[in-house]
């Protein structure tokens, strides 16, 4: 990166230079009115001081300012209005400490009411400058009083729901570029506030071609090279994740760059929906920049995203093996080693706390009856189960029959029959049931 | 004084490795230590292991430890569809075309000269590269179409024929390498040069044990596989990791592991007693020099005592029933071989060892290919297959991944002289055939495509780093993402390069 020349530089400092005469000019107007008390009356003789140190800082944040406005890309109304109150206010600082001392006053006397009804009309003219400054910082709507009465857009509960433009695609350009490309700081011209400021596009023409992200700037830029002169978002900020380049992409060309459509509505969405439900933190993950990754996968949306730790601690020593599967969320393997002598009773509390997390579970060849496992219920989450060369019978299918995750279990070796492959149907969700060595010669689930 | 201490410095190794080794050469941190800590030392002793025994010792916090921590800590990156991996190495380079890669096209071209358009100018093998004709040779055994998806698998693979829907084939793999040693080490470790942890070392140091009583990574190797290539330890090398990550191989003899019995006339009862002194000691030792290989010593100490009871239990096969033996064929009987490997692999997978490596030498026909060839596959074949419908019924496969494939494939072009009933093929690694069954990959489906040659890839190719990316994706582990900082780089298996086929994946 190019370094910045020094006039930039000290433009830059403009908005910490701006605030000394702020608080130094408002110390004057205290001043002053707190001599009108008896208590303070010495502090007058001070206020001529302070509004010269004032007047002086003020000129140099106009100064800095100045050079600050040189680099363009404001927005020229608001950028006038705070240029000309902000030396008109410079100004006033100036002759009202002319006027308070006694070389002057001969020229121009002015009261002590008056004097003190200035001061106090500085305080609006200050006001005034320094909104104007921010919204040319900030962007006007930052502090209007519709920002005030303004609602958030509710989360939508699916990805179906989601609006692609307003929940999915704004949002990322609100975080990533419109603190430049905005309506009071239109960098290259462009603003991405609105939808509509979008389609107007910037110097360089269309930001956002629909069908056609190639076409597009927006996405030309970026999916620059990072080290790139046209990269977006420019100097250093945080660039987009892959998967909200992704979504841009598929926005210009499935979601014809426009707003007011749902997923639903959208062709072509099976492959971008978890990417959606990642970013909308549907489904437990949050599409976190750290863990961008291009393998993101969605996981069960029931699943708790903490687990208790004590718990799998209690378990271990207990001589349980416990496998983390997944850190957020927290999904478990949990295994009783084979034949490890260990009652299902000692250990239930531990696995009953950590229910919801357990996704794979292995009990196999622990001498277990049917009546130990009642607790498989409350496993709502569990994927794969292995209950092999155990003594348990057709009763037992009772318990995973309510299993909506359940995909795999393994009977083999068990005193199951006909019964169990009747009863297991029931569940649709139930891919492969293993029935090696028992009654039945082969369950086939269709 | 100053100076006397800078003069010092020079000869400390300034390598993260050391900075633990450094810090606790500190005169102060000698001080500290003489004077509290031979107090706890005495102390400890007093109150028995319970107390202090038992507590971790405090880790050392420097910038390296904790950005290991951090690394492992995120782990696993995804939910993993493997638990475990059986990883059938063949080992000298099967031949695509006797076996996987159907090309009935070749048929009308035997003895043809090698088409430049097809060769393109690419290096052969010295040993292939001054021959004056390059004839082209078909495959000398049948195809024959098994299995729903009627895929083409050679006669000389009966058996894996039957298991054919179980598995993903994988007929466009590349490697970078065309000579043994570098291509296997490239496969194993991710660079054609020595030194780096093999994928096995990378698992168990990012996902760690699920059965302390077994080595998290094992290694068997065939004793019927022609040792016409060696094989070395350091491809189950643990390279610059840790130790205890080195993958350790059962013998073929009547030992699997060397002096695991007790010597004749010493019974072990003392054993653990002696272990529980020494291990004292050496954490004594380990107070002053702080080298990492004390700790793994005294994990391996601890291991084999271990072993010395988990190891002859998975050895045993006199549990097994009669029609087990008969599903892995005659040889299984037969300690070492690879059907009797085929069949303890099983059992180690039994008890969540997570990875177990096979190789089975002798697949470098360079010479008397239809013979070689066909030795090689009734050596394999019934025992492989037998593997898959083991685990299968077991309800293993749901989680375990299968791994088979050589280093590279062979040459279209016969080696030396082609005659109507011998040829030899040469290295070739523009393109060779692998497969996968089990946890996580599509069952019954064949992914990439080579053209009518077998010579390039003309579809999705997947080169070995794609095929080491996609194995740590199955395992829950973005390549990316398990790295570990040796001599100030961070290295991972799949280097700079690598990515998941998903292709391949459910």
């Amino acid at each position: 990166m190019i370094l910045l020349d020094i006039f930039t530089f000290s433009g830059r400092l403009h908005p910490l230079i701006v605030h000394l005469p702020i608080g130094i000019i408002l110390l004057a107007i205290l001043f002053n009115i707190l001599s009108y008390l008896q208590r303070y009356r010495y502090l007058k003789q001070s206020v001529p001081l302070i509004l010269l140190i004032g007047f002086m800082a003020a000129v140099l944040a106009c100064v800095f300012g100045y050079v600050l406005s040189l680099s363009g890309d404001y927005d020229a109304d608001t950028l006038t209005h705070h240029k000309f109150s902000g030396i008109t206010l410079a100004i006033i600082c100036g002759l009202l400490y002319l006027s308070s001392i006694s070389k002057f006053r001969e020229y121009l006397r002015v009261g002590d009411k008056l004097f003190s009804a200035l001061l106090l009309g500085l305080v609006v003219l200050m006001s005034y400058s320094g909104h104007q400054g921010a919204s040319l910082t900030h962007g006007k709507d930052y502090l209007t009083f519709r920002t005030l009465m303004q609602q958030e857009r509710e989360k939508p509960a699916t990805v179906e729901q989601a609006m692609l433009f307003e929940d999915v695609i704004q949002p990322i350009l609100q975080k990533k570029c419109v603190q430049c490309h905005r309506d009071g700081k239109q960098k290259g011209e462009l603003s991405l506030e609105s939808l509509a400021a979008l389609k107007e596009g910037g110097k360089n023409g269309q930001a956002a071609v629909p069908g056609k992200p190639d076409a597009s700037e927006l996405f030309k830029r970026i999916t620059l090279d990072e080290d790139h002169k046209d990269f977006m978002p420019a100097d250093g900020k945080a660039p987009l994740t892959k998967n909200e380049v992704k979504l841009i992409a598929w926005w210009i060309k499935e979601g014809k760059a426009e707003g007011g459509k749902t997923i639903a509505e959208i062709k072509n969405t099976t492959a971008l929906k978890p990417m959606v439900a990642l970013f909308l933190g549907i489904g437990g993950l949050t599409d976190s920049d750290e863990g961008d990754s291009e393998m993101s996968q969605v996981v069960n949306p029931d699943l708790p995203l903490a687990v208790d730790a004590m718990t799998i601690a209690n378990l271990k020593n207990k001589g349980v093996r416990v496998r983390m599967m997944l850190n957020k969320p927290v999904m478990l393997d949990i295994t009783l080693p084979p034949k490890s002598g260990i009652k299902v009773a000692d250990v239930k509390t531990e696995i009953l706390k950590l229910a919801k997390n357990i996704v794979w579970l292995n009990f196999s060849d622990n001498e277990l009856t049917d009546q130990e496992l009642d607790f498989l219920p409350a496993l709502t989450n569990l994927e794969k189960l292995r209950l092999d060369k155990n003594p348990i019978t057709d009763q037992l299918s009772d318990y995973l029959i309510s299993l909506k995750h359940l995909e795999a279990v393994n009977l083999n070796e068990t005193k199951i029959t006909d019964v169990t492959t009747l009863k297991l149907k029931k569940n649709r969700g139930i891919q492969r049931v293993y029935s090696w060595k028992t009654n039945i010669a082969e369950v086939k689930i269709d | 004084m100053a100076d006397h201490h800078h003069h010092e410095e020079e000869f400390r190794l300034h390598d993260p490795e050391f900075n633990r080794l450094n810090q606790k050469l500190d005169r102060r941190d000698f001080l500290t230590k003489t004077s509290m800590g031979i107090g706890a030392l005495a102390l400890g002793s007093l109150f028995g292991n319970k107390l202090m025994g038992n507590a971790p010792r405090p880790a050392i916090i420097n910038a390296t430890g904790d950005m290991e921590q951090e690394i492992l800590r995120a782990l696993p990156h995804f939910a993993p569809k493997a638990k475990r991996v059986v990883y059938l190495f063949m080992s000298g380079g099967p031949s695509q075309l006797e076996t996987f890669d159907y090309k009935p096209a070749l048929v009308n071209m035997m003895g043809q000269d090698l088409p430049e358009s097809v060769r393109k100018g690419q290096r052969l093998t010295g040993m292939s590269a001054n021959q004056s004709v390059l004839p082209l040779v078909p495959s000398y055994y049948k195809f024959n179409q098994h299995g729903q998806n009627q895929t083409w698998v050679s006669e000389l693979l009966p058996h894996t024929a039957k298991v054919v829907d179980d598995l993903c084939i994988v007929k466009s793999m590349h490697s970078e390498a065309i000579n043994h040693d570098p291509a296997i080490t490239f496969f194993q470790t991710g660079n054609q040069l020595p030194g780096r942890p093999s994928i096995g070392s990378w698992l168990s140091y990012g996902l760690g044990s699920d059965n302390e009583n077994l080595p998290t990574f094992i290694v068997l190797v065939s004793k019927n596989g022609q040792k016409d290539q060696p094989l070395y330890a350091r491809l189950w090398g643990n390279g610059f990791l840790p130790s205890k990550h080195q993958g350790v191989q059962f013998g073929s003899g009547k030992d699997p592991v060397l002096f695991l019995n007790n010597p004749d006339g010493y019974d072990g009862a003392d054993r653990k007693e002696m272990l529980a002194y020494l291990s004292k000691l050496n954490q004594i030792q380990n107070s002053t020099y702080g080298d990492p290989e004390v700790d793994a010593r005294i994990a391996q100490y601890e291991m084999a005592y271990r072993m010395q009871t988990s190891v002859p239990e998975v050895m045993s096969v006199a549990d097994e029933p009669e029609e087990v033996f008969e599903l892995y064929g005659p040889d299984s009987k037969d300690p070492g071989t690879y059907a009797a490997n085929c069949l303890l692999a099983r059992k180690l997978l039994e008890k969540d060892v997570k990875f177990v490596q096979l190789y089975h030498q002798g697949w470098d026909q360079h010479g008397s290919l239809p013979s070689g060839i066909a030795g090689q596959c009734k050596a394999t074949d019934q025992a492989t297959a037998a593997l898959i419908t083991d685990l299968k019924r077991r309800g293993l496969l749901e989680d375990t991944l299968v791994i088979w494939g050589g280093e590279f494939g062979r040459t279209v072009y016969s080696q030396g002289k082609l005659t109507a009933n011998d040829y030899g093929r040469d290295h070739h690694p523009r393109c060779f055939t692998m497969w996968m069954a089990g946890a996580g990959v599509k069952p019954g489906i064949s992914f990439g495509e080579t053209d009518d040659f077998s010579y390039n890839i003309v579809k999705d190719p997947v080169h070995v780093h794609d095929f080491q990316a996609t194995l740590l994706h199955l395992m829950g582990i973005d390549h990316e993402r398990l790295t570990y900082k040796f001599q100030g780089r961070r290295f991972r298996l799949t280097d700079v390069e690598g990515k998941v086929v998903k292709g391949i994946l459910t």
